[in-house]
């Protein structure tokens, strides 16, 4: 989409595009608004606007203070995204907001995708969901039945976690097209084999530099060797659960760490990008709100004690995410 | 939607239709958006045509993931003078978004009690009945029967009744309105004559257990230039409904054309609105030889029995 040769790389944020050296400190797998479909309906669920503004102004103010430039909500545009709220928060606040397009799993699909008005009601096919996401950045994200705003700077999906569904495998497909039409980037979150996962987005010809696969900080990834292999394969290892350090499912902080200092010294000091899937505000679903700060001001100072040098945690917080989120 | 009326009030009722139906996740595709002087444009000429043709009532059955509306209908309600119904509930479990999808029985029923006794989001209106249904395959699945119990807990608890989105797989829907109580006089089994499932519809043995039938999907016809798969010949379906208002069950029939003023998600069906009623349904049921106080009874007397709130 945008000609490097003789334009300034940038990103897409909600505010319109930046350069991507800009940016600075990315947090790249976060939420800000994060509501489980249909949780705006429910009697026992508030969605008050001024309070929900007010909670995530506070913590982009914490990240910002704490030296963060951008937040990435990569929660694709059917789970709490609000492109004008955003839009607002990144003005109040001055941190760069991404935005995502995409969808999944497919639990969290609407009917019209799983069982449109046909006889028989056959899900959506890859290609229809490339359309629907690559609008969303030729021609912005919507906000339903009202209006287009801004582009949308990456593409989200998130794999079953028993296995990959035709639907998922047709969302995953739908993203890299996407990808491909736009030149934003790729996020995808396996489902229960992250490499099975990367292929069929790679399948769609999509660079893998273009990629970045979440949850490798997964107990069952790191055990088996997920990480390595995905950044050996050339897409973004992402450990974006750094904080979580209590739930056995997850590496520990420290075993983070270490895991980070591995895959620098195997050479993939570029591959790596930390985050912590925190939730600036969660709506039909528990609580989880870590400081969106949390990376930069407690996990790589401790990474750096761990022997992390300087020049890798910059590396790793900066200049990593400017090269995925640059469009292409 | 303006408050609860008397059931006196209500006057001829349309029992099932929509201002407007979409699927969740519709509202993502511009491709079915509309502006709202659109939407006002396609929609109020028909209600006020309702109106005009002596229609008193019209019952919503949008559920609440499907673009349910209730400010838009308060204002459309206050503006034409037709008494609008609308529903809590949902079409069918694959109408159900994820938080509802994996809630309990017992939070269901919370929802729907709330949006029947306390109201529907902030809008302070309350809903006068409750939707239910069968997910697309015909076949009841865990959701949709976690959601018929539900709406029967509610049911019993609000004297509000049920209208059902097909009657097929009846078997499951009335053991459930059975277990929690629910007299089924309070269940319209709605979509009784649709093309695709009337031959497979136990429509007789839902009467002789107590149901109400509801022959709500009039219009959508083979006759139609482009009909949906859910069509049906005029004739079969006239001879359809005939067996039972003339068979001696005209007290337990409900009719409707199941219609939508300006379709949200779908392309709708051209031509086919609410007002099929009057222009066609009631003149072919006189040439039928079907008396004023019986269509009196199927479009207002039963209307009345059905939505009035039992305490």
């Amino acid at each position: 989409m945008t000609d490097t040769t003789t334009s300034t790389p940038t990103v897409n944020t909600v505010l319109g595009p930046v350069p991507a050296d800009e940016l600075g400190v990315v947090a790249v797998h976060e939420a800000l608004l994060s509501v489980v479909p249909g949780a705006e309906h429910a009697y026992d669920i508030s969605m008050d606007r001024a309070e929900i503004f007010e909670v995530l102004a506070g913590k982009l103010r914490d990240f910002r203070a704490h030296g963060g430039g951008t937040i990435v909500d990569s929660t694709g545009m059917f789970h709490g995204r609000d492109v004008n709220l955003y839009e607002a928060l990144s003005r109040s606040t001055g941190v760069h907001i991404v935005a995502s397009t995409g969808m999944g799993p497919e639990e969290m699909l609407g009917g019209y995708f799983l069982t449109p008005q046909t006889n028989p009601p056959t899900p959506w096919p890859a290609e229809k969901f490339a359309d629907l996401f690559t609008k969303e950045v030729t021609e912005g994200m919507v906000v339903p039945r009202v209006e287009r705003r801004g582009a949308a700077g990456l593409v989200a999906s998130t794999a079953t976690s028993e296995g990959m569904t035709a639907t998922d495998e047709s969302l995953f497909r739908g993203a890299a097209r996407t990808a491909l039409n736009t030149g934003v980037p790729v996020s995808i979150r396996y489902g229960k084999d992250a490499l099975g996962d990367l292929g069929v987005v790679l399948d769609e010809q999509l660079p893998a530099h273009r990629i970045v696969v979440g949850g490798l900080d997964r107990r069952d990834a790191a055990a088996a060797g997920a990480p390595l292999e995905v950044a050996q394969r050339g897409a973004f290892v992402a450990l974006d659960h750094v904080g979580l350090d209590d739930d056995d499912a997850y590496l520990t902080d420290r075993e983070r760490a270490a895991l980070v200092l591995d895959l620098v010294k195997a050479g993939h000091g570029s591959r790596i990008l930390l985050s912590s899937n925190a939730i600036g505000v969660a709506k039909g679903q528990p609580d989880y709100d870590l400081p969106f700060s949390y990376v930069v001001s407690k996990f790589v100072p401790f990474a750096k004690l761990q022997g992390l040098s300087d020049e890798d945690a910059r590396r790793i917080l900066v200049d990593n995410p400017r090269d995925l989120l640059t469009l292409r | 939607m303006l408050g609860p009326i008397s059931a006196e009030e209500l006057g001829l009722v349309a029992i099932h239709e929509h201002i407007g139906y979409g699927m969740p996740g519709s509202e993502l595709d511009t491709k079915w958006w509309k502006t709202p002087e659109e939407r006002y444009e396609e929609t109020v000429p028909k209600l006020r045509k309702f109106h005009e043709n002596g229609g008193g009532t019209f019952v919503d059955a949008t559920g609440i993931c499907n673009g349910r509306d209730i400010d838009y209908y308060k204002s459309l309600s206050r503006k034409t003078g037709v008494h609008i119904v609308a529903c809590t509930g949902f079409v069918g479990g694959d109408t159900a978004l994820p938080h509802f999808a994996r809630a309990s029985v017992d939070y269901l029923a919370r929802h729907f009690i709330h949006e029947i006794t306390v109201g529907i989001g902030d809008t302070g209106s309350k809903a006068g009945v409750i939707k239910v249904g069968v997910s697309r395959g015909g076949r009841m699945t865990e959701l949709d029967k976690r959601i018929y119990r539900a709406a029967a807990r509610a049911a019993v608890a609000t004297g509000v009744p049920i209208l059902t989105h097909l009657a097929i797989d009846a078997r499951p829907a009335i053991d459930i309105f059975n277990e929690e109580g629910l007299p089924l006089d309070r269940v319209l089994f709605g979509h009784v004559d649709d093309g695709v499932n009337a031959e497979s519809t136990p429509d007789t043995w839902i009467i002789e257990q107590g149901g109400r039938l509801g022959f709500d999907t009039f219009g959508y016809e083979t006759e139609l230039p482009d009909p949906p798969f859910w069509a049906r010949p005029r004739k079969d379906r006239m001879e359809h409904f005939l067996r039972f208002v003339q068979g001696g069950h005209a007290d337990k029939v409900l009719a409707s054309a199941d219609a939508n003023c300006s379709p949200l998600g779908w392309p709708g069906v051209k031509g086919h609105t609410v007002n099929y009623i009057f222009e066609v349904l009631i003149p072919d049921l006189r040439a039928n030889g079907v008396d004023e106080a019986t269509i009196n009874k199927i479009f207002v007397e039963n209307a009345a029995d059905f939505l009035s709130i039992r305490n």
